[in-house]
């Protein structure tokens, strides 16, 4: 008898916080650690230098993904344990269960995502270790192992995304979703890097690449959301995460540097590496979007590309003082932008689509 | 709560107290010098590695007889005589009293040259280090490599396309 009260009464306090709202949230979490690992590590190679693998900053790439990784494989035993004991799955807490390997393992399809993401992080931190072992600690952020860790953090924060979207019709969810797509956003900025091992021309990969990945996240997380101002909130959490991050980067990293007695490197010039590949053009590409709602999505996908690629160079102009690029190399990439944009609109309405399927069936929800 | 608590401070302080001893950076080790005469300044190039191969990162070292105090100046780097990078020479970060670049790879293989311009008390000279082999870069194809990387990628892409086949109607 006293069990079933214990029992009760810890349901009831229990729900003050809404169901799966815990483990997403440190999900989510452990994301914003591993971008705020990697601004830090960025800014540390370009200002100050020296690296092991244990720095701080890759002490938080390492623990976001932990973090994440704990928390996904946490709710998969439970998720599993409840199916063994043929107890009812509660769907909000990331979503319908699927079987893996057989029916070995019951695993919420949001976390089984974020999980994998985290798993593949250690595969890939082997990949990195072995790359380092045979071509030194170079500090170069796009070579293939680096990469490979980038999408496997990058598969988290889908999954982080995921695990929100099962929750879209409540406000936790509604957050979660701008909060987990605007992270997601901001990290790809990164991984684009890797596109400049590709031929393009007088195409400028990067930037063009840039375009075609942010309005992709932003048009799936106004899709899922669905409703105006969806892709306003996701450009207001990525502009805020750029503007912490501004403040944030160089100054953590000084601060490192005088707590172990290292130096800033001569010439450094202290701009912020990562929240700089961010385009500050994102929050007009946001309101563009909001502003051509009624027309169909590759017409503002496309005004995004455009907006990106053609302001990119001045954002490096206004940061880095660069020079204005020639104009063989800026139509073409603007051209490209305007292609990919139109592309990544149609996709990304598409993935917020196919994101809106994850909440549970319209009968069982909670509004 | 408490034991969770307690197991995350435990887990903290073990992460920080094996950073610690870790943060003991490598000395700069020179295993291979060359001479370069930039007008009146004698420099001496330290590599920590020889010989260089592509993509494998080393320390490079520019030492001026007399030292660097009191100088400046621009090293610029060519491979097959195009040019690819420019900056000033700047301390090692690792080895303050002489000019470097640390952990620095050249990336790709041929014969590079590395051109150096000194301001000083002297006037100002150039000198070149020319016919700087690099080998073939160790390690598999870098098609490999990245058909390696990318396998995540193309995961999220096959997640992508079952999701894409099993929600065609639009929700609300």
């Amino acid at each position: 008898m006293t069990v079933n009260i214990t029992a009760a009464s810890a349901t009831s306090s229990a729900r003050t916080v809404p169901r799966g709202l815990v483990p997403a949230s440190v999900v989510l979490g452990g994301t914003l650690i591993s971008l705020i690992g990697l601004t830090w590590d960025i800014q540390w190679h370009s200002d100050v230098g020296p690296d092991t693998f244990f720095t701080l900053p890759h002490l938080f790439l390492y623990a976001g993904s932990a973090i994440s990784g704990l928390a996904s494989l946490a709710v998969v035993l439970m998720t599993t344990a409840n199916a063994k004991r043929d107890k009812a799955i509660d769907p909000m807490v990331g979503g319908r269960a699927v079987g893996v390997f057989g029916r070995t393992f019951s695993a919420p399809v949001g976390y089984l995502v974020s999980g994998i993401g985290a798993a593949l992080f250690l595969v890939y931190g082997l990949w990195d270790q072995w790359w380092h072992g045979l071509y030194g600690f170079d500090a170069v952020i796009d070579s293939p192992p680096h990469i490979g860790l980038l999408l496997s953090i990058s598969i988290t924060m889908v999954g982080a995304v995921m695990v929100f979207a099962v929750a879209r019709d409540d406000s936790w969810g509604t957050y979660g979703i701008a909060a987990a797509a605007g992270t997601l956003l901001a990290f790809s900025m990164v991984t684009v890097l890797g596109l400049s091992a590709l031929p393009g021309g007088p195409v400028n990969t990067v930037n063009a690449g840039s375009a075609f990945f942010s309005v992709m996240i932003l048009f799936m997380g106004a899709y899922v959301l669905n409703r105006r101002g969806g892709a306003f909130a996701v450009g207001v959490v990525v502009a805020l995460l750029q503007a912490v991050f501004w403040w944030f980067s160089p100054w953590a990293t000084e601060v490192y540097a005088d707590a172990t007695g290292l130096p800033l490197r001569d010439y450094a010039d202290g701009i912020p590496g990562l929240p700089n590949m961010i385009p500050m053009s994102l929050i007009l590409v946001a309101v563009a979007v909001e502003l051509l709602r009624g027309l169909p999505a590759w017409v503002a996908g496309l005004a995004g590309g455009v907006i990106i690629t053609a302001c990119a160079p001045l954002q490096r102009m206004l940061t880095y003082g660069s020079n204005f690029p020639a104009l063989e190399r800026y139509l073409p990439t603007v051209v490209a932008g305007a292609v990919l944009g139109a592309l990544a609109g149609m996709l990304g309405r598409r993935f917020g689509h196919m994101l809106r399927h994850l909440a549970p069936a319209k009968e069982d929800r909670h509004a | 709560m408490r034991r969770t608590l307690l197991g995350l401070a435990g887990t903290v302080a073990l992460l920080f107290g094996l950073a610690a001893p870790a943060l003991a950076f490598e000395p700069v080790n020179v295993v291979h010098t060359e001479k370069v005469q930039a007008g009146p300044y004698d420099l001496t190039i330290g590599f920590s590695t020889w010989p260089v191969k592509a993509m494998q990162s080393l320390d490079f070292t520019f030492a001026p007889e007399n030292g660097i105090e009191g100088k400046k100046g621009t090293l610029t780097l060519f491979r097959e005589g195009v040019e690819a990078d420019d900056s000033p020479l700047a301390r090692h970060p690792r080895k303050r009293e002489v000019w470097g670049l640390d952990i620095f790879a050249l990336p790709e293989q041929g014969t590079w040259t590395m051109k150096f311009d000194v301001e000083g008390p002297a006037g100002a000279g150039s000198g070149e280090l020319k016919s700087l082999q690099v080998m073939e870069q160790p390690g598999p194809p870098m098609g490999l490599s990245w058909a390696i990387s990318t396998i995540p990628l193309f995961g999220l892409i096959a997640l992508i396309v079952v999701a894409w086949r099993r929600t065609r109607a639009t929700v609300d």
